[in-house]
């Protein structure tokens, strides 16, 4: 992450734009047994009380790390309902990174986001088709299966 | 815009800064060597 990601400039600006970056050693105590820390680099979304949203395990270059902060962004503010604020984040993501590996969570989490607001569901079988076309083998696409029925 | 990420180091000025500038944490666990 040293050596490739973190030096790079769309990272370090998406980072000083979106986030607090807070860095602590994996045995930094009491911080690695409250996150229940098992390997490095595990990298942890929270919100502004503390709380977790989403982590990740493992190495990850500059186009894949941007999108996955974005998602756990936009899963933060969905997990307090504040559906505007995460549909704008996965409308970012999809926009400028639709090849990531985040991409098809995006397009899952955005149809929820859309159900939720409107509770209309005519979003969540959105969700699924776009899946089948763009992202047929991602797990995602399996998750919004039974969505093509509503 | 800088050129390097400034790290914080403890959770409790993280936080802090968080809920002034409206933001969310980035935690990095990550091994010293």
């Amino acid at each position: 992450m040293d050596a490739v990601t973190y030096p790079n400039e769309s990272v370090i600006e998406f980072i000083q734009k979106y986030m607090i970056p807070l860095r602590v050693a994996f045995d930094a105590q009491p911080l690695s047994t409250d996150f229940n820390l098992k390997w490095t680099p595990t990298l942890i979304t929270l919100d502004a009380d503390g709380k977790e949203h989403q982590r990740t395990v493992g190495f990850l270059p500059p186009e894949e790390l941007i999108p996955s902060l974005m998602l756990g962004i936009a899963k933060s503010y969905f997990d307090r309902e504040k559906f505007s604020e995460a549909l704008s984040m996965l409308e970012k993501l999809l926009k400028d990174y639709p090849k990531s590996d985040s991409a098809p969570e995006a397009v899952y989490l955005r149809g929820v986001c859309r159900y939720k607001s409107t509770h209309d569901p005519k979003p969540l079988k959105g969700a699924y088709e776009q899946l089948q076309v763009n992202y047929p083998l991602s797990e995602w696409t399996k998750r919004a299966y039974p969505y093509r029925l509503l | 815009m800088g050129k390097t990420i400034i790290w914080e180091t403890k959770m409790d000025v993280a936080i802090a800064r968080a809920k002034a500038e409206n933001k969310h944490v980035l935690l990095d666990f990550f091994n010293p060597g």
